[in-house]
């Protein structure tokens, strides 16, 4: 005889158990259908080996649940992550950029475009009238406007750069909790998998959060051996080895290269007890990355643009007028207050204080005691067709020229941004298709594994007959 | 491929909206009726539209200070048309008193009285103003230009007036050239160097282009048509070469010799006045053909300027504004893949295997 009515007994519980566990991992799944990273879950039932060899009949002994394993596939998280970063990139980048627009955009609102034109026109309305108070008055008003607007796109740029800075502290402090969470997963994985199972859940959540980490900032990442991973944000910021993790940190620091004042860098702590090394320089990936490009590159340029056009404005604005006779038949003041160097010029830009309290003050002749010389006047209101500029351009097309360099950079990244996520969707969906959970699947395996519960009892029940039988053999 | 629920779910949710992105965009074309609402929609029309913005402005005030101009010189040769006139009314009277069938001691008194009422009104008519800004004055606009003798008071500045970005024209002729006869010939030759828009010293940044040149005059002859015959103003063939020889003539002077010359019955002094009044005459008269040409060229400018503000509202209209009908053929086309992803999204994601089971 192969078997043993024990050995049913024994193969049905076993087989029992196998269908719950089998049961209870569907469940799992259908409850993590939504769960962000997560990859669905399979027993691996193993059959038994066969006990006992009496003659040519091998029996089964069943099947056991050997492990509970889970479907993905590492080299596309990788690449997923890869991608992952580039657009935390672009995403970070266009969400300045679209914002730096606005500040130039004159498609809606009056900008330096619209008040430069003013200046010059009511420069025009002068010449027109060198004798009229009024007209000097409306100049006083024009270029107040003008020198308000210069402020204004100063102002808002800067703005737009504090509210990069408040976005980096904000990803870094996450970078901070995810890296720290890597670490604890990192321990507990080490944990679990030591003695051969396998850490799931917690492989699914470390690798979202290790993506989650690259979409903030470029970094490099392997696993080890023993199954813990290690990431390093730059080139030198070793941000999780093991179970240690490090902190970075922001700071306002001082202006330097390309970086305005009062803006922040990033740090990063390598203990307590060493001094932050800065580490700036090696972002140019993720959000962080995106927002430090358009903090210092692009805004920090058109700072230095929006700076030289005020610069060359009251330089040739001054020139001409200090030449001039005002209405006051004295020879004219500087009409703005001269800016001693292009830095800052835009912020700094006013007109005279003697012009704005006694617009009479505004030269138009050239001559003293000619109330009707117009010729100052006229070769004010012609600076705006002279190629004034530094690269040979005319004010206004200097202007347009910073106009068109926003509009292209935006294009760019918007048009890089709309491809890169369409490059990600693509590989999310392969992503899913492999782990993700397909509801129609776990329902058919629900029936599945119910019917194998069911069958398995049932066969415990014939074990139990047949002992009934065995037992009742005498009575007969 | 192996479908999991989330794909299609994430497909559903990424189409719609997109097709909704698409839609707000076209919407926001419809209601601004422009194609370029920022920059970055298309940055190469933006700039040229800022480009076309500022030659609209520019122009619109170019043409502003044509209009200005034109009044200023047109008022001035409707003075001057007094002026011309005043002297053939002397030059008459002169002719009548130039011999003694007609004229007598008696006469030539009773006709001094009148020039020198004459003279009264010319020199009112150079002390002309339109405003507060006196029209003889050259730069010297706030006072009169000539006293009661007839002394010239102002300058010889001429107020050129920009009317586009490389063309300028005077809008005022100083007294001294056209009542004082202050060489009209030295004065239109040395034009060039003692006449320009701008303040000598300062330096042009830009030799090549040369903004603001000033316009060159045209000739009498060659002038348009808002010129008026010159025979009306003068019954006699006005010689012009002669007074651009001659160098100009004191029209107050050639007053007060005439009328010195009626008062001392001096005949003969007379008679050598009708010589300088014609003199006078072709010198005022040349002086408003000037301003004539020079109100045709900023009837012209004006013209100019108009059509390429025309131009220019089409070039930025086109570079900026949405295309009406491409846009509601667009809108339609997306409503309907809008509706159409709507329709099969309700398709993919309700039926599940739970439905079919008991």
């Amino acid at each position: 005889m192969g078997g043993k009515i024990h050995g049913m007994l024994d193969v049905g519980k076993r087989s029992l158990a196998n269908s719950q566990t089998a049961l209870q991992t569907v469940g799992h799944n259908i409850a993590n259908k939504s769960t962000e990273g997560y990859s669905r879950q399979r027993v691996e039932i193993q059959s038994n080996l066969p006990i006992g060899s009496d003659g040519k009949v091998r029996v089964g002994m069943g099947a056991k649940a050997s492990n509970i394993t889970r479907i993905n596939n590492p080299h596309l998280e990788k690449q997923i992550g890869k991608e992952q970063s580039n657009l935390g990139f672009l995403n970070g980048k266009m969400d300045a950029l679209s914002r730096v627009e606005q500040v130039f955009n004159e498609q809606v609102n009056k900008g330096l475009n619209h008040f430069m034109g003013d200046f010059f026109n009511s420069m025009r309305e002068l010449a027109n009238n060198p004798e009229s108070h009024a007209t000097r008055s409306l100049v006083k008003e024009t270029a107040n406007y003008l020198t308000k607007d210069f402020k204004r796109v100063n102002n808002q740029l800067k703005e737009i750069q504090k509210d990069i800075d408040f976005q980096i502290t904000t990803q870094v402090n996450e970078v901070n909790q995810m890296a720290q969470e890597v670490a604890n997963l990192n321990e507990k994985i080490q944990m679990v998998e030591i003695n051969g199972s396998n850490a799931n859940d917690e492989r699914d959540r470390r690798d979202l959060l290790v993506k989650k980490i690259g979409e903030k900032i470029n970094i490099n990442h392997a696993e080890g051996k023993d199954g813990t991973v290690t990431i390093r944000a730059g080139n030198t910021g070793i941000l999780v080895a093991g179970t240690d993790f490090k902190k970075l940190s922001v700071q306002e620091t001082p202006e330097s290269d390309k970086k305005g004042e009062g803006n922040v860098d990033v740090f990063y702590h390598n203990s307590d007890r060493s001094t932050p090394v800065k580490m700036t320089g090696q972002i140019n990936g993720g959000s962080i990355g995106g927002l430090l490009e358009v903090r210092d590159q692009e805004i920090g340029g058109l700072l230095n643009d929006t700076d030289e056009l005020a610069y060359t404005l009251a330089t040739q604005v001054n020139e001409a007028h200090r030449f001039g006779v005002d209405g006051t038949n004295k020879f004219g003041y500087t009409f703005f207050d001269q800016p001693t160097q292009v830095r800052h010029a835009s912020e700094q830009l006013k007109v005279n204080q003697d012009i704005m309290d006694n617009p009479a003050r505004i030269a138009s002749a050239a001559a003293q005691s000619s109330p009707g010389d117009n010729r100052v006047a006229n070769f004010i209101s012609n600076l705006q067709f002279e190629k004034v500029m530094g690269n040979g351009n005319t004010m206004d097309d200097f202007y347009n020229g910073i106009v068109g360099k926003v509009g292209v950079t935006t294009q760019r990244a918007d048009l890089a941004q709309k491809s890169q996520s369409d490059i990600l969707k693509n590989l999310n969906n392969i992503r899913e298709s492999v782990s993700g959970v397909s509801l129609d699947e776990e329902t058919t395996k629900m029936i599945e594994f119910q019917k194998g519960f069911d069958a398995s009892a049932r066969l415990i029940r014939t074990a139990d007959e047949m002992f009934d039988t065995v037992l009742n053999l005498k009575r007969m | 491929m192996r479908i999991a629920d989330k794909m299609n779910y994430d497909q559903v949710t990424s189409n719609l909206s997109k097709n909704r992105t698409d839609m707000a965009e076209l919407q926001n074309q419809a209601a601004t009726q422009k194609r370029v609402t920022k920059p970055s929609d298309d940055p190469l029309a933006a700039a040229r539209v800022l480009a076309g913005r500022i030659d609209i402005n520019s122009n619109n005030q170019f043409l502003k200070s044509v209009n200005n101009a034109k009044t200023f010189l047109e008022y001035s040769e409707q003075s001057l048309g007094e002026l011309s006139e005043a002297i053939s009314r002397a030059k008459e009277l002169a002719i009548n008193q130039s011999n003694d069938a007609s004229a007598n001691d008696g006469t030539r008194k009773v006709v001094a009285t009148e020039i020198a009422q004459l003279k009264d009104q010319i020199i009112q008519v150079g002390n002309r103003k339109m405003g507060d800004r006196y029209l003889f004055g050259g730069f010297k606009t706030n006072r009169p230009p000539f006293d009661r003798e007839g002394n010239y008071k102002g300058d010889d500045g001429e107020m050129h007036i920009i009317i586009d970005k490389d063309a300028s024209v005077a809008m005022n002729i100083p007294g001294s050239k056209v009542f004082m006869g202050k060489s009209a010939l030295v004065q239109a030759a040395d034009h060039e160097m003692h006449s320009s828009p701008y303040p000598p010293g300062l330096e042009r940044k830009d030799e090549g282009l040369q903004p603001g040149k000033p316009v060159e005059f045209r000739g009498p002859a060659g002038h348009g048509e808002p010129q008026k015959p010159l025979a009306e103003e003068s019954n006699e063939p006005v010689n012009l070469s002669d007074s651009w020889k001659s160098g100009g003539v004191n029209v107050f002077e050639t007053f007060k010799d005439l009328e010195i010359a009626l008062r001392a019955n001096d005949k003969a002094g007379v008679q050598d006045s009708l010589d300088t009044l014609d003199e006078a005459l072709a010198q005022v008269v040349l002086a408003r053909s000037s301003l004539g040409s020079r109100v045709a060229t900023l009837n012209s400018a004006s013209e100019s300027l108009s059509k390429s503000q025309v131009d220019n509202k089409t070039l930025v209209s086109n570079l900026e504004d949405a295309d009406t009908f491409q846009l509601v053929s667009d809108i339609n086309k997306t409503d309907s893949t809008l509706k159409a992803t709507l329709a099969t999204s309700g398709k993919l994601i309700q039926p599940s295997l739970l439905d079919f089971l008991r």
